[in-house]
Formats: structure tokens, C-alpha cells, sequence
């Protein structure tokens, strides 16, 4: 190796990342030591600094390393930093970085000035593609000026004032990703990003955010925790994915979605409004996920009213993979349409079904569903059956169970039970 | 319209390989000296490789160009560098002559799994390489990455 031209050495040498190697590096011959300064990238992991002697910081060694690099283009810290230590590095490194990816803080010391700090210090790197912040604390807006080159922002862990993230996304127009997970105390969230493909959105709290998004090139859109939802410019949009875990969804308000391939909606209660609205406009969709345990407008949790098995299925013709839970499933029902219906009725491109089961309630109405969709499901390939939490012992459920296995049994190629 | 014309290249001890000219023009360096060389640039010296390393390299080209979307490729490529690290070395070394970016960049990157977490001497043993710094220096590396229990 000691023949190698010192080209080829850099080279090798510029595809270590990790700030042990690094070190090591730094001390094996000198035309090793001459040719760290090409490194690309630096990763610094959280336990890196468990043994330091003397004097030594975090902070410096840090510093000393990043300081000792041409142009450095991906650096990861998660070991804990000052903002000074950071403004430090990337007065060094600020022009050439792409990437950066930092642990803010561990919500042990939850100092807003020093996160305040922190962030402002980020304007220095006013090159960077893709930026990744895990804890952070933004209560007040961060004193960015723009981020021309910024597509990817990422923050895991967050708590944010509404103000301080409207603020923040202003500085990044060229955004194409977007993902906040984790994030509380967000109550009213404003997006306008022209640019953004792919936004996932989870919000931590009482499950009551409402959200506005303009971005009429999203492609790909996850939400958790809205209990309000509009995205006025939706022709782009492919996968769409809705979900309130803790509240209630009120209200959604989309634009045509004649892209849609694939839409989830779940939660604890749904309006039935909401509900129906999500499902008229995803007409041409090919899968689709349901799992809402209640409806009702209002606090009282109330169950589905019917929803008519043929117009179902007759209004998502496309519809390929399709999978539906419990108290939803039970409403699917036939309303007598399947007696009066004509013979060219089909349900054209289904291909997999999941149907999740949890009470025999209603088991003749169930066993009928399930019996129509292998009948008028000409194209079926595969029906799950899932059974969750029905206890045996009692001659309903039994009763049901056995039905269920009855038609697994003429059907074979077709069902699994679970 | 693929002309079956065939090149030759001469290794630096004097071995000829023939070879189809699309699979030699995978060397940005080769397809230079063709595209500059003038009508009769037949057989090519590449002296800065020797014979061993060049047949190898010949074998990695010849993959790449005649079956690039092949699902085997990326297990071509993990066996083709299960070779030592001298071996290694020459492949880097020549694909950085020849301008191979992929093979560069696949010897570059198993030479360098080859000593991500080791310490420095056994980096020095694997490789071979001499240690060229002072005592006084040495100490002073010693010093500075103390926190790094591979040193």
C-alpha cells in the first residue's frame, strides 16, 4: 500500500467517515496523516467520548477534527456540543456542507436559549441539501436567512411553538421533503412549500392540530395527530396516508385526487362527513386501508351507519389491495342491492384482501360480505382473515369461527385464516 | 452497427491481452488514447500495470460491459474482490490509471473496510506500511487522540 500513488491513498482514505477511524488514520504514517484532509465526510457517535483525559473536551477534539478538513461535506454529530463548539465547526466547514445531521439536545438540560442559539448557528452552512435535527426545541423562530439549496429537512423529537415553524419553512422554498415526527405543541400549522414531494407529519399532543398545506407537487403525504386536514393542490398526489391516534378528525379538505393510487385512514373516531368525503374523492384508487373504530360529530362515540357493499365497490373500480378492520368492515353490508343487482356486477381488479374481525356480531351480515367479495371478486388471489380478541367459549363467536373456517375450507386457494 | 473490432493492450512486463473495443473503452483512460491516437491505434501500452492485474481488470471490464443489468452483478462484484490486499492495491492502482470509476471506487472501498476499526498498528501490520513519524511527533499524536482507544 506504501506504493500507491498518494492520489489512490486520498482516495481510499476519502470514504472513511467515522471519527475513530479517523483518528487512527491521523497516526499510522505521514502520507496517511497528509491525505486525512480529503475526507468527505465525519460521524461522530454519542459514546465517543467516554474516555477523555485531562483537559480534553468533546468540544475541541470535535473541532480539531472538522477544523483539519479541506471541504468536509457530511458531518453527523451525536455526542453533545455548545452552540459555541458548533458555530466553531461550521465557520470551517459551513461553505461545503451538504449534509448535517446533529443530536440538539437530550431533553435533559431543556434550555431554549441554548437551542436558540444553536439553531441560529445553523445559517452558517448555507450550502446544505439535507438537514437532520433530533430533540429540538424551537420556541422562537431561528434567525435563518434562506437555505437556497435546503430539500430535505428532517426533525425527529421536537417541541415548536406554530409561529416559530411557519418561520423556519419560509427559510427553506426549495424544500422537497419534508418529515416532522414526534412534535408537540403545534396547535395550527401553516406549509406552503412549491416544491414538496414527500411530507410526513406526526404530532404528538391532544390530537387536535389542524393543518393547512399549499404544495402542489406532494406526491406523498403522512399525517398523524390532525384532527383538521386541507391540502387545497392535490393533482400529484399518489399516496396519502391519514391517522389520529388520540382525537378526533372533524374535517378534510382535499382537491381532486385523480392521481391517488393508495389511501390509509385510521383512528379512534372519524366524522362521517370526513369519511365519506376521503372516500368519494379517492375514486381511482388501487389500495386502500381502513381501520376507524367510531364516527360521530361530536363528543359521543357512535358506530357506522351502513355502507352499501355493491356502490362501494362500484365507486373504487381500480381498487387491487384493500384492507379493512373491524367496526368498519361491519358496516360493509349488502342493504339488500345484491338481490336486485345486475349480473355483469364484478369487482374488477381486486387482487388481496384483509379483513380484520373482532366480534360475532352480526356474523350472518359479515359471512355475507365475505361470501360476496370471493364470489364478485373475480380476480381475487388472496382473502386474510384476522380474528382479534373474539373469546371462544362463547357459542356466538364459536358459531361465527366455525362458519369462517367453513368457507376457508371451499375456498382454500384463496384464504388464510389468522 | 457494433463493430467487432478488437484492441490490444500491453501490460508493462510485456503480456498482451486482445480484447472487443466496447469492453475496452470501459477505461475512460483507453477510450482517450483511441479517440486521440489517430487511425491505427491498435494495441495499447499500459505500462503503469503489470500482466496479473491487468488480466483482472480485462475480467472486471468485460463483466460490466457486456451484462450491466444483470441481477449477478452485485455478487460478481463482492467475489471478485475477495482477494488479498496486495491484490487489492494493484486494482486500485490501476483503476485509477486506466480511469475506471467503478472498480476505483470498489477497491477503494474494500481496502478501506479492510481497516475501519482496527488500531493503528494493526493497520501498519495489515498493510504493511512503515511508520515514518519521529518519537517526538508520535508522542504528540499519542497525546492528542488519547480519548481514541485504537491508537
Amino acid at each position: 500500500m506504501d506504493a500507491l500513488p498518494d492520489a489512490v491513498v486520498q482516495y481510499i482514505l476519502s470514504t472513511i467517515n467515522s471519527a475513530k477511524d479517523v483518528a487512527s488514520c491521523n497516526c499510522v504514517s505521514k502520507k496517511w496523516k497528509d491525505s486525512m484532509p480529503y475526507i468527505k465526510s465525519l460521524y461522530f457517535p454519542c459514546s465517543l467520548f467516554d474516555h477523555l483525559k485531562n483537559d480534553q473536551t468533546s468540544d475541541c477534539i470535535v473541532t480539531q477534527i472538522v477544523a483539519s478538513v479541506f471541504r468536509l461535506e457530511d458531518l453527523v454529530v451525536y455526542c453533545p456540543f455548545t452552540s459555541t463548539a458548533l458555530a466553531s465547526w461550521l465557520s470551517f466547514a459551513g461553505h461545503s456542507l451538504k449534509n448535517l445531521e446533529l443530536r440538539m439536545n437530550n431533553f435533559i438540560d431543556q434550555n431554549s436559549v441554548t437551542d436558540n442559539q444553536k439553531l441560529d448557528c445553523l445559517q452558517a452552512a448555507r450550502n446544505l441539501e439535507s438537514l437532520k435535527l433530533w430533540g429540538v426545541l424551537m420556541v422562537n423562530a431561528p434567525k435563518w436567512d434562506k437555505f437556497k439549496k435546503l430539500q430535505n429537512l428532517e426533525i425527529v423529537g421536537a417541541r415548536m411553538e406554530d409561529v416559530a415553524l411557519t418561520e423556519a419553512l419560509k427559510s427553506a422554498p426549495s424544500l422537497t421533503r419534508l418529515v416532522l415526527l414526534g412534535c408537540e405543541g403545534l396547535r395550527t400549522v401553516w406549509i406552503e412549500l412549491l416544491h414538496l414531494e414527500h411530507c410526513n407529519l406526526d404530532f404528538y399532543g391532544s390530537g387536535s392540530c389542524s393543518l393547512t398545506l399549499t404544495a402542489p407537487k406532494i406526491e406523498y403525504l403522512e399525517v398523524q395527530g390532525c384532527s383538521l386536514i386541507r391540502v387545497c393542490e392535490t393533482s400529484c398526489l399518489k399516496n396519502l396516508s391519514l391517522a389520529n391516534n388520540a382525537g378526533r378528525v372533524y374535517m378534510v379538505d382535499f382537491g381532486k385526487l385523480t392521481a391517488l393510487d393508495s389511501l390509509s385512514i385510521r383512528g379512534v373516531q372519524w366524522c362521517w362527513d370526513a369519511i365519506s368525503k376521503m372516500l368519494q374523492l379517492a375514486s381511482e384508487v388501487k389500495r386502500l386501508y381502513m381501520k376507524i373504530e367510531f364516527t360521530g360529530d361530536f363528543e359521543a362515540l357512535l358506530p357506522f351507519p351502513e355502507i352499501d357493499f355493491v356502490d362501494f365497490f362500484k365507486s373504487h373500480p381500480k381498487l387491487k389491495a384493500f384492507d379493512i378492520h373491524g367496526a368498519m368492515f361491519a358496516a360493509l353490508c349488502q342493504k339488500n342491492s345484491l338481490k336486485n343487482v345486475d349480473s355483469s356486477f364484478k369487482i374488477p381488479c381486486l387482487e388481496e384482501v384483509a379483513v380484520t374481525v373482532r366480534s360475532p356480531l352480526n356474523a350472518e351480515q359479515k359471512m355475507s360480505t365475505l361470501e360476496s367479495v370471493v364470489k364478485f371478486g373475480k380476480k381475487l388471489k388472496k382473502l386474510k382473515i384476522k380474528i382479534l380478541g373474539m373469546k371462544s367459549g362463547h357459542s356466538s363467536a364459536d358459531d361465527f369461527f366455525e362458519e369462517i373456517c367453513m368457507l376457508q375450507y371451499m375456498n382454500q386457494r384463496l384464504i388464510s385464516i389468522e | 452497427m457494433t463493430s467487432s473490432k478488437t484492441i490490444v493492450l500491453r501490460s508493462s512486463d510485456g503480456a498482451t491481452f486482445e480484447v472487443d473495443e466496447a469492453v475496452a473503452l470501459h477505461s475512460l483512460m483507453i477510450k482517450h488514447r483511441i479517440e486521440t491516437g489517430g487511425a491505427d491505434s491498435t494495441t495499447i501500452d499500459v505500462p503503469e500495470v503489470t500482466g496479473n492485474t491487468l488480466s483482472k481488470v480485462i475480467e472486471y471490464c468485460k463483466k460490466h460491459v457486456e451484462a450491466p443489468n444483470s441481477d449477478d452483478l452485485k455478487s460478481f462484484d463482492t467475489d471478485f474482490v475477495k482477494v488479498d490486499q496486495a491484490v487489492l492495491c494493484h486494482l486500485a492502482k490501476a483503476s485509477y490509471y486506466m480511469n475506471i470509476k467503478g472498480l476505483l471506487d470498489l477497491s477503494s472501498k474494500t481496502i478501506a473496510d479492510m481497516f475501519k476499526g482496527k488500531t493503528v498498528e494493526q493497520i501498519r501490520e495489515t498493510f504493511h506500511i512503515k511508520n515514518d513519524f519521529t518519537p517526538e511527533e508520535e508522542e504528540e499524536l499519542r497525546k492528542e487522540n488519547s480519548w481514541n482507544l485504537f491508537v
